[in-house]
């Protein structure tokens, strides 16, 4: 008991006035707003693939597109939320990643099974996994910087889902800029690839993540 | 037992605001909160003041995710929840290292530990060398002649630990004194 008072004595020693962290909507939607003008500036220095009007009339892919970006605003949310300690009190946000990732994965088989006969595969394989990867280094570096200050409990899941946002911008772009309808390569090497640095952030969450 | 009349939510909103006293008030509180969690969830008082800092330690560190808005209790009992869960984990791990196998205890549980077939003052010098724990059981069994049941209502263990405690201990020191 001596050992606690000595220690609150100490704590309180240090109770300099704190700036409360933002609410975890405001924090999402900056998040948002700076991956947002990322992938602007992206685009306006790469350009979009030169067939996008012709793809977005097909609507397998616009409804790929349509979840995608689902899936970044509803994992920058969660990320956040689940950065307070009691996912600010907001338990049911954490969770709609997973939600959204399921109705993905099951868009992604209906429009597997549509692609018939199949469309030709792209030359190239896992250059499209690293440009992805590249392209989402910059939002996973600042995401896992501002969730390091903040305070999680759930580190597996908080570090697992800031992946689903950072590489969801990555998956946003390459869908965006590449010039490929193949939904074999796209399950392949854009998304396969996320799943399995999502599951490896799972695994590294508590290292990453500590405080 | 925690005050229902304490506003936690008020004192840490003045907390952090620079008032010391409120804060010592909240973490005095909060530890008082907090106590028969911890009492409930561990073996023994030493531990339970050693998870008890933990706590008030992360909860300091992380106050800045409180911003005074939403009720307290859920967000202290989540940092106290994480710690604890780290503190089970890392004290399991340790304890599977030198596990042994369960039907080993079935047998001794009913043993009357007390009882050796070696004298304590024979033995008082490879005792003080064994961990501290099972030295101090073996000391207030033998020395201060207490059950192994006054043991563990002494030092806030249950007293199955007690006797597995003691039986290991008397396992380490049997090996000492054969060899």
């Amino acid at each position: 008991m001596g050992n606690i008072e000595q220690l609150v004595a100490t704590l309180s020693k240090d109770a300099a006035p704190v700036k409360p962290a933002p609410h975890p909507y405001i924090l999402s939607v900056k998040w948002l707003a700076i991956a947002s003008s990322y992938l602007i500036v992206s685009f306006a220095i790469s350009g979009f693939r030169p067939d996008l009007a012709n793809a977005l009339q097909n609507p397998w892919f616009v409804a790929e597109l349509v979840l995608l970006f689902v899936l970044f605003i509803t994992a920058a949310i969660a990320a956040a939320v689940l950065s307070f300690p009691d996912m600010h009190q907001k338990r049911h946000m954490a969770y709609g990643p997973l939600w959204v990732g399921g109705v993905f994965v099951l868009m992604i088989l209906f429009a597997w099974r549509a692609d018939s006969p199949s469309t030709p595969l792209p030359m190239h394989s896992l250059a499209c996994t690293l440009s992805i990867a590249l392209f989402s280094l910059p939002p996973f570096v600042a995401t896992f910087y501002a969730l390091r200050k903040l305070a999680s409990t759930h580190l597996r899941l908080t570090s697992s889902i800031a992946v689903l946002f950072a590489f969801s911008t990555g998956a946003i772009w390459e869908r965006l800029h590449e010039q490929n309808d193949s939904i074999i390569h796209v399950i392949e090497w854009h998304y396969l690839p996320i799943m399995v640095l999502a599951m490896l952030a799972l695994w590294l969450g508590k290292k990453l993540l500590k405080w | 037992m925690a005050d229902n009349s304490v506003d936690y939510s008020a004192l840490m909103r003045q907390a952090l605001e620079g008032d010391a006293q409120a804060y010592a008030t909240l973490l005095n509180e909060t530890s008082r909160m907090l106590r028969p969690y911890l009492v409930n969830r561990l073996f023994s008082g030493n531990e339970v003041d050693d998870v008890l800092q933990e706590i008030l330690i992360s909860i300091h560190k992380a106050r800045h995710t409180y911003d005074g808005t939403r009720p307290y209790k859920p967000w202290a009992y989540a940092i106290a929840k994480f710690r604890l869960q780290d503190h089970l984990r890392s004290h399991y791990a340790n304890n599977l290292q030198d596990a042994e196998d369960i039907d080993e205890f079935e047998n001794i549980l009913s043993d009357n530990v007390t009882e050796s077939e070696f004298s304590y003052e024979a033995i008082s010098g490879a005792v003080d060398k064994l961990p501290e724990k099972q030295a101090t059981i073996l000391r207030m069994m033998h020395q201060e002649g207490y059950t192994a049941k006054e043991v563990a209502e002494k030092i806030g263990m249950n007293e199955s630990a007690v006797k597995v405690a003691a039986h290991r201990a008397y396992k380490v020191l049997r090996e000492k004194l054969e060899r």
